[in-house]
């Protein structure tokens, strides 16, 4: 009797929201493992601080602004790539999440199910 | 609170289904579902209808695996009462089929990992503590109310088996009583127990989060510093080691909190050992883990070592060339906190060293990188002597001594490390023991450091891996050269029959010898101020009375050797600037008082004729009374705790002799002598008082000179014992030496001239005549002396 009620009190209260939280830290951990918030602040800026300082004269000025400018769009490109691998994994856990939330007040049930036919 | 525990509740009964199920079960649920899965996904493959039974098998076993690993083997605390507190281990491990007692608590949690490492660190054992607990049911209310208290103290939220554990011990009265017998008191169980809780707290929180896979790609990068420096950071990122407390100290705050209010220059100040390159290493986690103020989140600390940077300049020029390049990378990277240790090579010239102040000077001025430089307050007053402009420019932060229990703590949690790495046990006695010694030995460094340095020490001396308190002990005494177990093994009851010890080679002067005996033993038994010298005296009286034969009878009982007197004749320091030579650190003047304390700390020191000393000196006599230290002339202090310090004097001696003639006692005049002393400024009543004891020496009667006689020829006696030549004087010879050589002014003195003349050279005749050989026995009368 303890086990029936010690189980089913569980599964369908504190497991329940516990898989929830579970799911939750996992985007969150996922969020951080990709430096989201960082490659998000640090989108456009130039990669690794490789830039040029510009020169005298209106021909250095624009070579380096060409320069700054590739540096920016390698920046951008990689972060961007970064961010969309991070998207598509946090989607995916989300997803996985959904569904495991969802069909945990099932299984018991669905032991049950297979239980009686299985008879 | 009503302290009952209930072993019916759902929560009780989750726990004992936990610990029945174990790790091994969940690893066969683990299997079990994947087993059922994968034979239920071919069955149903092969469209059988066990594939139904096979599934239901293996979402049971599932089922069953996430209510163990997230309930049952956890049981998170959900509430203030007992049975919602109490830590699953330890209501897991409680039987319903026995009452609960101290006993059968103590039984059930004994075999606990905590329970083991308090054991351990203790030197205690389980059967040990089991014969004190009690079999009443009545006192587990008032140990579980000790156990939460416990908790609390801990900020644990559960009550662990460690709290019930220490409670239970706490609560018998009995085993209190015995533990200073094994050198423990109470408080050590409940320092223990927040060992314990903080150990659990770093085992609870895992390898921290260090940022993410794009942390550092908006910052540059840094070949030359990857290459010359030191990456803290990284190193702490990669070993996952925690600074425990250091990260929450005063010191890591004022670091943070000056970058926050735009310091970029730090100067981190600290005396050696109190831990500036470990509050560097607390900040670098810190930054690491994105604790610090948003301006400085994932900045990297990189160390530099001068000594790294001269190897690899090959041509003149090639140093400020690395130099600049370094400064100009770590300016780029923009995350780069510079960390120059012993700051102070990097501003003077000499072997491992250069001055690079003119290159960092426009650095700084600019505020393009953050630095932190460690230096003693010492080398910080240099810097701003020389350099009071780039001193300006930097923010110090000065590093103070911690109270004594954070230090432990600090110590507690250093230790299993040190265990770990050493696999090795470190007796919680011996950690304190490394504080107190640690603190009384070594004067130059500051705490942790100073007692961290010892207990590594103390590992190489650990009986079968275990350091004990006598471990720590060996290491000192072989590290700073100071015999600490002879001065604490001293037995007891050689102290108490110190006077028969000191008689066996001082005749008579009782009183002066029961008064420095009662102020020996008050000083070993922990009566007397640790912070003062072991016992001060002042010997007044005539010469050749044995002012000098006491002195040297106590280093030779107390200290176990005669030599260990360092003898000063005052008169030599009369001049002003004879402190300076009193003072020295040895350099200069190999003789000086401080280098032989400091050689020998366990030793008399013997001030003869304290009154022809400049008057400076006494002033110094006060400090060292007083504080039990003098400082040399480097600034570095000596202690003298470990000294007992002996002044002589033969002021007004013929007075003493007076009133002994006229038949007075000492002790009826003592008060009074002393008075006179003061009231004729022979000696400041702030020195008298400083004494713990100002002994008066008698004049020695005949009678007793007859018997320093018979001292003394013992002493020839075992001269000649090499040549099996023995000697002997009748009683009328020893009165004839007594009476040749009695001289009231100069006491027992000439006797040993009378010896010399009257023994000593007519036996040397016999031996050169071939009138005595090896074997003979040679009694000497009257007739025969040479007098």
């Amino acid at each position: 009797m303890f086990l029936a009620v010690g189980f089913f009190s569980w599964w369908y209260s504190i497991g329940w929201v516990i898989l929830v939280k579970n799911v939750q830290k996992r985007l969150s951990n996922t969020l951080a493992m990709f430096s989201v918030p960082s490659l998000m602040r640090t989108l456009f800026a130039p990669w690794k601080r490789i830039v040029t300082n510009p020169g005298a004269g209106l021909s250095a000025h624009l070579s380096a602004i060409g320069d700054n400018m590739v540096s920016r769009a390698i920046g951008f490109t990689i972060r961007l790539f970064v961010l969309l691998a991070a998207l598509v994994s946090m989607l995916l856990i989300m997803a996985i999440g959904i569904v495991q939330i969802v069909l945990w007040p099932l299984i018991p049930l669905a032991i049950v199910y297979g239980l009686v036919m299985a008879l | 609170m009503n302290e009952t525990l209930s072993l019916d509740s759902l929560r009780a009964r989750k726990a004992r289904l936990g610990r029945y199920v174990g790790k091994k079960s969940y690893r066969v649920l683990q299997f079990g579902t994947l087993g059922y899965a994968v034979v239920g996904g071919w069955l149903a493959w092969e469209g059988e209808q066990l594939a139904y039974l096979a599934m239901s098998l293996a979402l049971i076993c599932f089922a069953l695996e996430q209510w163990y690993q997230k309930d049952l083997s956890v049981l998170p605390v959900r509430g203030a009462s007992l049975d919602e507190r109490l830590s699953g281990e330890v209501i897991g491990r409680l039987s319903q089929r026995y009452p609960l007692t101290p006993l059968s608590v103590w039984l059930a949690l004994s075999t606990h990992w905590q329970v083991g490492f308090i054991m351990n660190h203790l030197l205690l054992t389980s059967d040990f503590v089991r014969e004190f607990a009690s079999s009443d049911e009545a006192d587990m209310p008032a140990i579980w109310q000790r156990a939460r208290e416990l908790a609390d103290a801990d900020k644990s939220e559960a009550i662990e088996p460690g709290h019930v554990a220490i409670s239970i011990m706490l609560n018998s009265s009995h085993l209190i009583a015995v533990l200073p017998h094994l050198k423990l008191i109470d408080k050590d169980l409940v320092e223990v127990s927040g060992w314990l809780s903080r150990l659990l707290d770093m085992i609870r929180l895992g390898k921290p989060f260090f940022g993410g896979i794009g942390r550092d790609w908006a910052n540059g990068f840094t070949p030359m510093l990857n290459r010359f420096g030191q990456n803290i950071s990284l190193g702490i990122q990669s070993s996952g080691a925690h600074f425990g407390t250091q990260t929450e100290s005063p010191g890591v705050a004022a670091i943070e909190k000056s970058f926050e209010q735009g310091a970029n220059t730090i100067a981190l100040i600290g005396p050696s050992g109190i831990g500036k390159t470990s509050h560097v290493h607390a900040l670098a986690q810190r930054l690491l883990e994105g604790k610090a103020p948003q301006t400085l989140q994932y900045h990297q600390v990189v160390g530099l070592n001068p000594s790294v940077i001269i190897s690899s300049a090959q041509r003149p020029g090639d140093l400020e060339q690395i130099v600049l390049t370094l400064l100009s990378e770590a300016v780029h990277a923009g995350h780069i906190i510079l960390f120059l240790d012993n700051a102070q090579l990097f501003f003077t010239n000499g072997p491992g060293s250069f001055d690079m102040t003119q290159i960092l000077l426009p650095v700084v001025q600019s505020g393009a990188v953050r630095l932190i430089l460690a230096m003693t307050p010492s080398d910080y007053q240099r810097l701003k002597a020389q350099n009071s402009a780039f001193a300006g420019l930097i923010t110090p932060v000065m590093l103070t001594e911690q109270p004594q229990e954070q230090i432990m703590d600090i110590l507690e949690d250093t230790s299993i490390g040190l265990e770990h790495q050493h696999n090795a046990l470190i007796a919680y006695a011996a950690i304190r023991e490394a504080y107190r010694l640690s603190g009384r030995y070594d004067q130059e460094n500051a705490y942790p450091g100073k007692a961290i340095n010892l207990l590594t020490q103390s590992l190489t001396h650990g009986k079968g891996g275990v350091v004990t308190p006598q471990s720590v002990q060996e290491a000192i005494e072989q590290t700073h050269g100071v015999k600490v177990s002879s001065a604490t093994q001293m037995e007891a009851d050689q102290l108490l029959h110190l006077e028969d010890q000191i008689h066996e080679r001082m005749i008579n002067q009782s009183r002066a010898v029961t008064v420095v005996s009662a102020a020996l033993r008050r000083a070993r038994a922990g009566v007397s101020s640790p912070k003062r010298p072991i016992g001060s005296f002042l010997f007044l009286g005539p010469t050749g009375v044995g002012k000098t034969e006491l002195a040297k009878a106590i280093a030779a009982t107390y200290f176990g050797d005669e030599a260990n007197m360092v003898r000063l004749d005052m008169s030599e320091y009369q001049q002003p600037e004879d402190v300076k030579r009193l003072l020295s650190s040895g350099k200069e003047d190999t003789m000086s008082l401080i280098l032989a304390v400091r050689q020998q700390p366990f030793t008399v020191v013997l001030l003869d004729e304290i009154e022809k000393a400049h008057p400076n000196i006494l002033n110094l006599l006060l400090q060292l009374l007083d504080e039990g230290a003098l400082t040399d002339d480097t600034g570095r202090p000596v202690s003298f705790k470990d000294c007992i310090i002996i002044a002589t004097s033969n002021a007004a001696a013929d007075k003493i002799r007076e009133r002994i003639e006229q038949g007075q006692e000492l002790e009826t005049f003592e008060k009074e002598f002393t008075d006179q002393l003061i009231n004729s400024g022979q000696f400041k009543p702030e020195l008298l008082n400083r004494f713990d004891e100002i002994v008066l020496f008698r004049p020695l009667k005949p009678e007793e000179l007859a018997q320093v006689v018979k001292l003394m020829m013992k002493g020839i006696n075992q001269t000649l014992s090499t040549q099996n030549i023995s000697v002997e004087l009748t009683d009328a010879a020893i009165a004839k030496i007594v009476e040749v050589g009695n001289d009231p002014r100069l006491g027992a003195r000439p006797m040993r001239r009378m010896l010399q003349r009257a023994v000593e050279d007519g036996i040397a005749g016999r031996i050169l005549r071939g009138e005595t050989q090896a074997g003979d026995h040679v009694t000497l009368d009257v007739a025969d002396l040479s007098v």
